[in-house]
């Protein structure tokens, strides 16, 4: 009886109490950060909440292709052509000619001997690194890895071991406290560009250790595929070593303006793990706008100097502006430039009064974010303008002036 | 070095817990690292760096998935030292 009367007593969600008191405390100073809901959006740097009008500087949209003209008519096309789902897998329904001449485009991009597309950016390193790692093999993973990365391993059986970010001695170091890996192999997983904090992983470096132990080297592109190297092809590339690496993962929804992602590998032998790949297999396939916009926006990447460059100069305007500011920038200049605060609180009080001054910024808070920090992180796009970058320097620097006024309002708000 | 006790173990874990403990919670054997203490689940991830190499051992990420208690993490720690 009295169990009855303590399952009655509880529910099911009494494990998210402490969460919910901590949205509970967002909530008391303003939006939900998590579920922020906009009226509109109307360019790539444009939108409205609230009903007003409010510059986006926090969307991934590097290269600004979401509104490119090309881009949306391949998209348009692409429904009147062949509707608009697949309704099913690639592995059940089959594949559509757009899948195919999306992974050709890309493979012959990248110089890679195969390429598989995903449904979304989150799937493809769920399905690539769970399938790549089987039980004997270790993975090897940057202590900054994305979530998708984390629960990628914790898809397979093979053990994981963390090594400090963006540190190829670290890796080194533990790669020689395994040892022999018995009947298997390390696989070694780091980003190109780390989303949080916009810094730069030394790939060439991470090339040399990972091979000297005979290991496989992953490297998630997402946030630079399209922003870096001579052709756009990231970080790699940049570094001269694109040719070295095992694995190249990467989505369509940032530089490529769409939704889904990709893993290219330089062994052909890949191709096996179209069979194996359970967020592959058992997944609807990406729609045919969605592939036909990423399939014209690889073209655009491919010739996209013009947009790299403009990206370049003003993210060095931001930061150098900002950083005059006094504030403390987490890295050196990139598409990602992410402004360090005090805490939790203070940063939500401020990503809430730059939405009020009409800048869109994302606040991101631990766990999240590396060294439990709590940020007010800008992404840049190719499509902002000198005067968009003055804008947010301007409500950056009417935020330091005013922060007595807005700690002041943040107290009478959490006190209610 | 001969091989330390649960206590120096124990002792360990709670001087690298230290810069995550800014609240001061007291640290038992019992304490939740993530419920009692409030050690954010990345934060867990890099005690568990400083203790691999601070007795130059190896543990796999799905192990500390599995440890709850700053006493089940110090019992992890001394079977991977034996």
């Amino acid at each position: 009886m009295s169990n009855v009367l303590n399952n009655a007593a509880s529910s099911i969600f009494d494990k998210y109490a402490i969460l919910q008191s901590r949205v509970d405390l967002m909530m008391k100073i303003g939006k939900d950060a998590l579920g922020l809901k906009f009226d509109d959006i109307v360019s790539a740097t444009k939108g409205k909440i609230d009903g007003r009008e409010i510059l986006l500087a926090g969307t991934n949209n590097y290269l600004g292709l979401t509104f490119d003209d090309d881009c949306m008519k391949a998209a348009k096309n692409a429904v009147d052509k062949h509707g608009t789902g697949t309704t099913g897998s690639r592995v059940a329904n089959g594949s559509y000619n757009e899948h195919i001449q999306l992974e050709k485009a890309l493979a012959e991009h990248l110089k890679m001997e195969s390429c598989v597309v995903f449904t979304t950016g989150y799937q493809t390193n769920l399905a690539a690194i769970s399938g790549l790692a089987g039980d004997n093999d270790v993975i090897f993973m940057d202590a900054d890895a994305h979530a998708c990365v984390i629960d990628g391993t914790r898809l397979t059986s093979s053990s994981t071991i963390r090594f400090r970010h963006n540190n190829p001695e670290d890796l080194d170091k533990r790669l020689k406290r395994q040892g022999d890996i018995s009947d298997g192999h390390a696989l070694v997983v780091i980003e190109g560009m780390y989303s949080m904090f916009g810094d730069i992983a030394p790939v060439d470096e991470f090339v040399d250790v990972t091979h000297r132990h005979g290991g496989y080297l992953y490297i998630d592109e997402a946030h630079s595929y399209g922003v870096f190297g001579p052709t756009g092809c990231g970080i790699a590339e940049e570094q001269g070593v694109l040719d070295k690496i095992d694995f190249i993962s990467g989505t369509f929804s940032k530089s490529l303006a769409s939704v889904g992602g990709f893993c290219a590998s330089r062994h052909k032998e890949f191709e096996i793990l179209r069979k194996v790949m359970r967020p592959y297999m058992f997944t609807a396939s990406a729609t045919p706008s969605n592939i036909c916009a990423a399939l014209m926006a690889v073209e655009k990447v491919k010739e996209g100097h013009h947009l790299r460059k403009n990206l370049k100069t003003r993210s060095l305007q931001l930061h150098s502006g900002l950083s005059e500011m006094g504030y403390d920038i987490c890295a050196d200049a990139s598409p990602v430039i992410a402004v360090r605060r005090p805490n939790e609180a203070v940063a939500a009080m401020e990503w809430n009064w730059l939405i009020e001054n009409g800048v869109y910024v994302n606040l991101a808070v631990p766990p999240g974010t590396p060294q439990s920090s709590s940020l007010l992180r800008i992404s840049l796009s190719a499509a902002h303008t000198e005067m968009d970058i003055n804008t947010i320097l301007k409500a950056f620097s009417n935020l330091k002036s005013n922060q007595q006024e807005l700690m002041a309002r943040m107290s009478a708000r959490l006190a209610k | 070095m001969s091989k330390p006790t649960r206590k120096e173990i124990h002792n360990k874990i709670c001087e690298l817990l230290k810069p995550y403990n800014p609240k001061n919670h007291p640290i038992k054997e019992s304490s939740g690292i993530m419920t009692d203490l409030e050690v954010d689940s990345v934060a867990v991830f890099d005690l568990v760096m400083g203790l691999e190499d601070f007795y130059d051992i190896s543990i796999p990420m799905e192990l500390i998935s599995d440890i709850r208690t700053v006493g089940e993490l110090s019992i992890a720690v001394k079977e991977l030292i034996e």
